[in-house]
């Protein structure tokens, strides 16, 4: 490979690293919601936790916001709007991702 | 709660921010479902600042940390004139449980500049807030902030030498950086809008395409024309686009 292909093939890949990570701030915004009191980002590790203490059958459960405030929260409900948010918005990046790739 | 926006616009040479304000102030009341007020009697100014896209203009910015004492809402949502609201993000930071909150961090949407700097003030690379976006609700808090934004305001020369400041204008994003400071113990650990401010630079062109999405054509480092479609609430600095969309819209 010569050096302007070299360079040439460095820039398209800082370009295409640069925009994932406009996409990565884009969807990590809309990942992030309020509820009771708090704020909240959808994502596995949520998810998880919400449904380990649905299967144990927890009464109530204490959970750390973004913020690091301790808050109580309805498991079940807030599970419901994490998956929901979760999966809406993993949705929307992978459509926009492809259409990334499909420009390259 | 009573909750409503504020903006504050006074037009200069170049920028009509009164009509931008208004512009936005429906698209608040369409994804916030919330009320807006508009301030343009700011205080007299003899600053100026440079734009790339527009030039020298006036700069009158000087009178934000009025907005705690004017607003007639316990929860406010303070907007520059020039940031576009496309979404209903907002609405999760009217609904923290904080005090007062603002963007930490900001960032080019095309990727294409490095806003490390932009992100620092000083010679002393001092981290800065944005006061693009500030969220307050009526508190002993919120109230110590705007004061000291005063305070930094009313001393500004000594507060410019005591931070290195070596940028001479008064920027409202430099007193609150220096009033969160003053505000936590300096302990440069205060609770932000936990995202970054997407905001869009002057030398890229900005279209609508409708009412909540716009395109952004730019030139990439390869030097090829590219284009993005944003779809989310962005800062656009290139204040003569956005007001070439808004007198269109208008």
């Amino acid at each position: 490979m010569d050096t302007e292909n070299l360079i040439s093939h460095a820039r398209a890949r800082f370009d295409h690293e640069s925009a994932k990570r406009t996409l990565r701030e884009k969807y990590q915004a809309k990942l992030i919601f309020a509820y009771a009191g708090g704020m909240w980002q959808a994502g596995p590790e949520l998810i998880n936790i919400l449904t380990a203490s649905l299967e144990s059958g927890q009464q109530g459960l204490v959970l750390l916001d973004l913020y690091e405030t301790p808050i109580m929260v309805d498991y079940k409900e807030l599970l419901k709007l994490v998956r929901e948010r979760w999966q809406e918005q993993l949705n929307a990046w992978l459509i926009e991702y492809e259409t990334l790739n499909q420009n390259r | 709660m009573t909750t409503g926006a504020l903006i504050f616009a006074r037009n200069n040479e170049q920028i009509d921010y009164v009509a931008m304000a208004h512009w936005s102030a429906k698209n608040i009341e369409r994804h916030l479902g919330i009320p807006t007020h508009i301030v343009t009697n700011d205080a007299p100014s003899t600053n100026t600042r440079h734009f790339t896209d527009v030039g020298t203009v006036t700069w009158h910015n000087h009178n934000r940390m009025d907005a705690y004492r004017l607003t007639p809402w316990e929860r406010t949502l303070v907007l520059d004139a020039d940031y576009v609201v496309a979404s209903d993000q907002l609405k999760s930071v009217l609904e923290a449980d904080q005090d007062f909150l603002a963007h930490k961090q900001a960032y080019d949407v095309t990727g294409s500049n490095n806003f490390q700097g932009l992100n620092t003030f000083g010679d002393n690379c001092m981290p800065m807030w944005w006061a693009t976006v500030m969220m307050f609700r009526k508190s002993k808090q919120a109230e110590l902030i705007f004061d000291s934004m005063q305070m930094i305001r009313d001393n500004w020369n000594h507060y410019r030498a005591l931070y290195k400041n070596s940028k001479s204008t008064y920027r409202n994003d430099h007193a609150l950086s220096i009033a969160l400071g003053i505000a936590n113990g300096h302990t440069l650990d205060h609770a932000g809008i936990p995202w970054q401010l997407a905001s869009l630079t002057p030398e890229h062109r900005l279209t609508q395409l409708d009412p909540d999405s716009y395109r952004v054509d730019y030139i990439n480092t390869e030097n090829k024309p590219r284009w993005i479609t944003l779809t989310q609430d962005f800062h656009a600095m290139g204040k003569q686009q956005l007001g070439e969309i808004v007198a269109n819209t208008c």
